[in-house]
């Protein structure tokens, strides 16, 4: 089990961050062809990245706390790494945005109850769009 | 030779200057980038601090790569700007397309800051 610390974290990332998806409506799942367009540029960099300093022996990973799993010489627990963080960070940034734009109360009702508030009771800018975001699929 | 601090700084430049030049989604002018940028730094005390603490390191780095200045649980003060760099490239492509023609504006105006710091909302 020790073996899985650094994936656990990964999963612990993942698990903390999935609410932001429903609650308050962050939507990056939802869109993946989006989501993987953000991800795959990054992913392959710092991949690249990891890749140079593993073999320069700027990093290595305990035996104990990591799987062994490789991918080249980068630990598969790395390139999860990779994909969960930026992750967290397009949740935070559409949750925050979100909340930014049409207040916590329609954020938090278009996220539970899947709608949003009627036009009016919004505070703020955004007057284009919602409409077309709740339709939007990708 | 501190290769770490080097390759952090030169990816910080690379990332701001692939965003500025050529993504060019804007999010530098998000208040919604740099309030979830915050938020994720500090979600990376934790995270970070628990695959780098020195009493059982799963990420273990090499002294003579860095600066040598660890904070919050054993972490090296690089790893922020690691994570910057991630997290922005992530970010700077995810706001980049979302400005095709079925979603609505990228940048809604009461996500930008506003000159003189004077906000909407």
């Amino acid at each position: 089990m020790q073996r899985f610390q650094y994936l656990i974290v990964m999963a612990l990332c993942v698990a903390v961050t999935l609410p932001l998806e429903f609650i308050l409506n962050a939507r990056v799942y939802r869109r993946p062809r989006r989501m993987f367009g953000a991800l795959l540029p990054t992913v392959a960099a710092f991949v690249v990245w990891d890749m140079f300093a593993i073999r320069l022996g700027h990093w290595t990973f305990s035996p104990d706390y990591t799987t062994g799993w490789k991918v080249g010489n980068i630990p598969v627990e790395e390139i999860t790494f990779f994909v969960v963080i930026p992750l967290c960070a397009l949740l935070s940034f559409e949750a925050v945005s979100n909340i930014l734009r049409d207040g916590w109360l329609a954020t938090l009702r278009a996220g539970v109850l899947g709608r949003l508030m009627p036009a009016g009771r919004r505070s703020g800018g955004g007057t284009t769009g919602d409409s077309a975001r709740s339709e939007e699929l990708v | 030779m501190p290769w770490y601090s080097v390759m952090t700084l030169i990816a910080i430049a690379l990332v701001v200057a692939l965003e500025l030049l050529v993504i060019r989604s804007g999010i530098f002018r998000m208040r919604a980038f740099w309030i979830a940028l915050g938020i994720c730094a500090l979600f990376q005390i934790p995270v970070d601090g628990w695959l780098t603490k020195l009493s059982s390191t799963i990420v273990i780095y090499n002294p003579d790569v860095f600066a040598g200045v660890r904070i919050f649980f054993d972490s090296p003060i690089e790893d922020w700007g690691f994570g910057f760099a991630l997290m922005t490239l992530a970010l700077a492509l995810w706001v980049r397309q979302g400005r095709g023609g079925d979603e609505s504006p990228a940048v809604p105006d009461s996500a930008l800051v506003t000159g003189g710091g004077a906000e909407r909302d």
